[in-house]
């Protein structure tokens, strides 16, 4: 238990790293946020009335502490500039995270609209590659060395070799260009517009994934299934479904939930690319038109979300081992 | 990994040799002959071996001069990476718990968590440039991470071996020991991190063109001209088919090679 609220205490300064840094970066970058807010015909005064505003004459130090102190702050907070205004409630506690510069809404609103969506993808493209990382591997392991089993090596080793949008790109010409059956890219209106168009971003992140999984699945179950529990399991008169599924395959979940765990914690925070090349509206495009447009608040929600959705999963990843190995036999990698 | 390397091979040679003997600029549009009278680039013929792109430059020769790129900055991107990564994993495994260890490890940890793709920008806008050489020290500069990890791991595993107690016990420096003893022992597993970093380093570098903070156009990028091509899919699919098998070939050449070192290793 100990461990644990250390884990936690150690994944916060983390973030509490992640996000000082990024400040710093973003404070860095060359761009004049108050003539953006103001519009390219403002009149200097105006401009500089607006930098007064939002606190963007003042030195950096105490931009940043005024930013943290903004971040996570309690509902009842009579802080001075604090006005509540674009807030968002989590029990007790607000968060903010300012105003977009350019969409003129607050941050919290612009990401909780957005992070459902790439919720939605990372759990359709995890589940894709936790279904065909797990099958494919463990038959492959199955049949060591058969024609079966080296074609699938030479399948993960060219999937390892694509990147995301060359699967996607092959897959919208194949399903939206050629076959005409699915939506090339968007998000559509309805639910199932919606269901629709999640399929080939889902599929493209799914296979990419599934290729490592099914090879680190293939190796772990080959060595599993060289063991002498599993020979007894066998000689005793398990049937190798239930031998290969009850024993076997339960310790080759470790590594498994540990890869499909991490790639999830960072498709939460956005698949950049891929949402990109589909227009898919989670916050992977929304990260790349807020760097694109040097839209400062939204950048930073950006790295808050996605850094916070890395280590959470890293946790909930730790938690789910310790649960399938309570002894920690297994080491994970 | 004779199959990585014949096709890594074969894919230098391409990139060195076409620019070389090809008779036309990849940067110049060719009007008179990369036209077709429809007014579309041409398709693949004596004159275009692989037609010509959408404002009728030489494909084929766009292609050698993008791959180049791309090889140029993967090599030297992995090559800053795996310097600064070996270091910096070495230097924490051998004073495992140490203030030192724990100081690199927590850069380590916040450098993993934080967003990718604005520390690529963050560089790019302090350099003010986005040309081959400020991708190659981005990617190089951000790509160290996963390498110190895994050399501090390898670092650990080694100096618990009983040559380095020997040699401690023998009153050779800690510099000493580090040079002659954990180094060599190590560098197999620099080499094979090596092959799949170039691979990883040319998967982001296609993906940074993408995204448009990559290096900047007119220069050919394989990454660039895959999605230049797509839009033309319907009238000139080997615009798109190109580029794509030579990303292909490039990566899976260089994880074959990857592959290989690891079997060889495992024994």
């Amino acid at each position: 238990m100990r461990s644990r609220l250390f884990r936690v205490a150690a994944s916060l300064a983390i973030l509490w790293g992640v996000i000082t840094l990024a400040f710093f970066i973003n404070h860095a970058l060359p761009s004049d946020p108050a003539r953006m807010v103001a519009g390219p015909h403002a009149r200097p005064a105006d401009v500089a009335r607006i930098r007064d505003q939002l606190g963007l004459s003042r030195p950096p130090l105490e931009q940043y502490a005024r930013f943290m102190r903004q971040l996570v702050h309690l509902a009842s907070a009579d802080l001075k500039a604090i006005d509540h205004a674009t807030c968002e409630s989590v029990g007790p506690l607000h968060v903010d995270l300012g105003r977009s510069y350019q969409q003129h809404r607050p941050v919290v609103r612009i990401i909780a609209e957005r992070a459902p969506r790439s919720l939605l993808l990372a759990c359709a493209a995890a589940f894709i590659q936790f279904t065909l990382g797990s099958l494919f591997g463990t038959l492959a392991a199955l049949r060591k060395n058969s024609v079966f089993d080296t074609a699938t090596v030479g399948m993960t080793l060219l999937g390892m070799s694509a990147p995301t949008f060359l699967i996607g790109i092959v897959l919208q010409i194949i399903f939206a260009k050629e076959l005409g059956l699915l939506p090339l890219d968007g998000y559509g209106v309805t639910a199932w517009e919606h269901a629709r168009s999640l399929i080939l971003p889902a599929l493209t992140l799914g296979i990419f994934g599934a290729a490592y999984t099914t090879r680190i699945v293939r190796d772990s179950m080959i060595a599993i299934l060289s063991n002498d529990y599993i020979r007894s399991a066998r000689a005793k008169g398990g049937s190798l479904l239930r031998v290969v599924v009850v024993h076997a395959f339960r310790n080759a979940l470790i590594p498994l939930v540990t890869i499909v765990g991490v790639d999830l914690g960072a498709l939460v925070g956005g698949a950049v690319v891929t949402e990109s090349l589909f227009r898919w509206p989670g916050i992977g495009a929304l990260t790349v038109r807020a760097a694109l447009d040097r839209d400062g608040p939204v950048l930073m929600g950006t790295v808050v979300v996605s850094a916070g959705a890395m280590i959470a999963m890293s946790i909930v990843v730790d938690v789910l081992c310790a649960w399938i190995d309570p002894k920690g036999r297994v080491p994970s990698i | 990994m004779l199959i990585g390397g014949a096709l890594v091979a074969a894919l230098t040679l391409f990139a060195v040799i076409t620019p070389l003997i090809a008779s036309h600029d990849p940067l110049t549009s060719d009007f008179v002959h990369g036209i077709s009278e429809s007014g579309a680039p041409v398709g693949p013929s004596g004159n275009f071996l692989l037609g010509t792109d959408r404002i009728f430059r030489d494909q084929l020769v766009r292609l050698a001069v993008a791959a180049r790129i791309s090889l140029a900055i993967a090599m030297a991107a992995t090559a800053i990476a795996l310097s600064i990564g070996s270091a910096i994993g070495i230097v924490a495994g051998f004073f495992a718990g140490s203030v030192v260890d724990n100081v690199l490890m927590r850069i380590v940890d916040v450098g993993l968590a934080f967003p990718f793709l604005i520390l690529v920008m963050a560089i790019g806008a302090a350099l003010e440039r986005t040309d081959a050489m400020t991708i190659m020290a981005t990617l190089g500069l951000t790509g160290w991470l996963g390498t110190a990890r895994l050399m501090r791991a390898k670092t650990l595993q080694v100096r618990t071996e009983e040559f380095i107690v020997a040699a401690r016990a023998s009153g050779q420096s800690t510099t000493g020991i580090l040079a002659k003893h954990i180094v060599p022992n190590v560098s197999g597993a620099i080499v094979i991190n090596a092959t799949t970093s170039v691979a990883q380093m040319i998967l982001a570098e296609s993906s940074l063109s993408y995204l448009g903070v990559g290096i900047a156009p007119p220069t050919p990028t394989l990454g660039r001209m895959l999605f230049d091509g797509v839009d033309l899919w319907a009238t000139a699919p080997w615009l798109t088919v190109a580029p794509a098998v030579a990303i292909l070939m490039v990566v899976g050449g260089f994880n074959f090679i990857g592959e290989g070192f690891q079997a060889d290793a495992r024994g």
